[in-house]
């Protein structure tokens, strides 16, 4: 048994053993791990991947006359000010408010380019009191003429993240990056044997050994501070996270970054490496763990719910090796299928981070902190709202015609029932293609008198427990009004129209959707 | 080896089978990248795939027939942007990105044929790729 005093007295006395967990690895195949605590007396490790829970508060002093900022923009992000009068968080996702840069650009960026010391544009707006009189301030700043530049980011450092890969026929672009179709790719995040949380759990208690509030890190470049457990933390399923601090003035730009994750919005990459004091075999135990030995579960993105269903489970190794073998279902059947695996983090970042405070504690320049709390012991809940599927607004019997019907016929049928949309079926009710009013009338225009001629044949439908999120989305994507709703035989079962979902909305009001 | 040419096929040769014509002769692999064929002009991005002489007789043929200029490095990775994530490795159709054992991400600009996917999903703009 060691302290993490003793340990400090020796990195002063600059004798203390200090190895990446990478290295712990073979030092507890080798030694075991009882002799290993004996021979080891801190394990560094890093990650380096996307946080998009990350963010600052930026403290720009007073002007003169002073203002009370309620509306505070850098280079064109808006930055929460309803703290102080010149306080204001600068979230990493919050995307540009000017169209044309779109998501391009961020707050992450914004954090990036303050980091790089380069100039950026403060603009605000007040509303004026006798203590404020001013309304608006415009001017250029650089990190320098901030009074604080506190990193603050309240989720950090998953644990485990799942994988992500898509069953559907469209590309999708997802915070797990560009998803391609038909299990195109895989895509994984995290440093895995190289993971702070990773490296610090007891598998058994479900607790972290020896990081919690108070433990001293490296962050973004600079040291930072544990400040207690992430939003979303899940110690039991070893999804852990922690929120974490730090001086953004001393940090570098080599391990914050802004980045874009394209057609979903911005994220800053962020580097953290936490130390870890061996003070028994049970720690040295729990820093040999290997990339083999944790678990990535597949979710299939193609669903967009909150629970997606999982494909599969690999590992870190398997990940790493750039592609990997999942039984996958393809139009009902179960088939093997090669998938490629691209990482979304970086592992060469991480390492670099796990050698960095290596060399910061064998250099006497970072001294290890006892913490002051353990982490809590959380279960995160999922938000509580209601959700409407396709079938609750669902009319039934579906109207349907078929191949067959004349043109005259097809629309006494949509002015019977006053509908727009006309699923047209085979001759054995499936599905086959879709008219509209807006068909029949070019019909009439162009003098075409089959149903063939005028129906769209490729037609784009929904299932009846779709969400009506997913089926709005659609038909605003693809620029539609009506959606055939199909059961898993083919089979028409109704038609959503965008006026169903406007009627919707406009009787109960969009808060009870 | 492997060459790419921009190629210009002159007003009256828009009708020769000009690429067959080189792969007959010189079994070079030919792969047009770009083509834009109109009545009295051609415009074509080739790729030559074979041994020294055979992408030497291939680039005398299609002179013979019109102009190819040698096309410059059309991708290029800035090394101090990326950030070796890896996210683009598997967007690249033809193998031109990959990892090292080092887990850097490494690029072959010869195997690159412009598509740009990489560039659209690298989240740190770190590959820029020249329109051709």
């Amino acid at each position: 048994m060691k302290t993490v005093f003793e340990i400090n007295e020796k990195i002063r006395n600059n004798n203390a053993v200090v190895v990446t967990a990478e290295e712990m690895i073979s030092i507890v195949d080798e030694l075991g791990a009882e002799k290993a605590a004996l021979e080891v007396d801190v394990v560094t490790t890093g990650t380096f991947g996307a946080m998009c829970s990350s963010g600052a508060f930026l403290n720009f002093g007073h002007s003169d006359p002073p203002i009370k900022m309620y509306r505070t923009l850098i280079n064109g992000v808006e930055a929460y000010s309803g703290v102080a009068a010149v306080d204001a968080y600068m979230g990493a996702t919050q995307v540009n408010s000017d169209d044309d840069i779109d998501i391009a650009y961020g707050g992450a960026h914004v954090l990036e380019d303050l980091v790089a010391g380069k100039e950026v544009e403060l603009v605000a707006e007040g509303y004026t009191t006798d203590c404020y009189p001013r309304k608006k301030v415009a001017t250029t700043i650089t990190i320098d003429d901030l009074n604080q530049a506190i990193l603050i980011n309240p989720r950090n450092c998953y644990q485990s993240y799942n994988g992500a890969t898509n069953s559907t026929e469209e590309k999708l672009y997802t915070y797990m990056g560009a998803l391609l179709p038909e299990y195109g790719n895989l895509n994984y995040s995290g440093a895995g044997q190289l993971n702070p949380m990773q490296n610090d759990y007891n598998r058994e208690t479900k607790t972290y050994n020896t990081l919690g509030m108070g433990t001293r890190i490296f962050l973004g470049g600079a040291e930072g501070y544990i400040i207690g457990a992430g939003t979303q933390h899940s110690p039991n399923n070893a999804f852990g996270t922690m929120m974490v601090k730090g001086n953004l003035k001393e940090m570098n730009i080599k391990y914050l970054r802004g980045a874009t994750i394209p057609k979903y919005g911005c994220t800053l990459f962020m580097g953290i490496g936490v130390p870890i004091p061996v003070l028994n075999a049970e720690i040295a135990k729990a820093c040999a763990i290997k990339d083999e030995d944790i678990q990535i579960p597949v979710l299939d993105y193609g669903v967009p719910r909150r629970s997606r269903p999982t494909v599969g489970t690999i590992n870190y190794n398997e990940a790493r090796t750039g592609k990997v073998k999942l039984e996958v279902e393809v139009s009902g059947k179960k088939v093997e299928k090669t998938i490629k695996t691209a990482s979304v983090s970086s592992y060469k970042v991480s390492r670099e981070i796990s050698k960095e405070l290596q060399d910061w504690i064998l250099n006497g320049e970072f001294m290890l902190t006892e913490r002051l709390e353990p982490l809590e012991k959380y279960a995160p809940k999922p938000m509580k709202a209601k959700m409407k599927l396709v079938k609750d607004i669902l009319s039934r019997p579906a109207v349907v015609g078929t191949i067959k019907m004349s043109i005259t016929e097809a629309s006494r049928i949509l002015i019977e029932n006053n509908i727009n949309h006309l699923p047209i079926v085979d001759e054995k009710e499936m599905l086959s293609g879709i008219i509209t009013s807006w068909d029949i009338a070019k019909a009439m225009a162009q003098d075409i008198g089959s149903i063939s001629e005028i129906m769209t044949k490729s037609v784009l439908c929904a299932t009846p427990d779709e969400t009506i999120d997913m089926a709005a989305r659609k038909m605003s994507r693809n620029n539609i009004s009506g959606l055939p709703i199909v059961d898993s035989n083919n089979m028409v079962v109704g038609v959503v129209s965008a006026e169903d979902i406007s009627k919707l909305i406009g009787r109960t009001g969009l808060n009870k959707i | 080896m492997k060459k790419r040419v921009f190629y210009w096929i002159s007003g009256n040769n828009v009708r020769e089978p000009v690429v067959s014509l080189v792969v007959l002769e010189t079994g070079a692999m030919v792969n047009i990248l770009k083509a834009k064929m109109e009545p009295r002009e051609g415009f074509l991005i080739l790729e030559v795939t074979g041994s020294e002489l055979q992408v030497d007789s291939a680039i005398t043929i299609l002179k013979k027939y019109g102009e190819a200029e040698d096309i410059p490095k059309i991708i290029q990775k800035d090394d101090n942007l990326c950030i070796d994530c890896g996210s683009c490795v598997v967007h690249c159709p033809v193998g031109a990105l990959s990892v090292d054992s080092d887990y850097k991400i490494l690029l072959d600009e010869d195997e690159c044929i412009g598509c740009k996917n990489c560039a659209k999903v690298c989240p740190v703009n770190a590959i820029k790729v020249f329109e051709i």
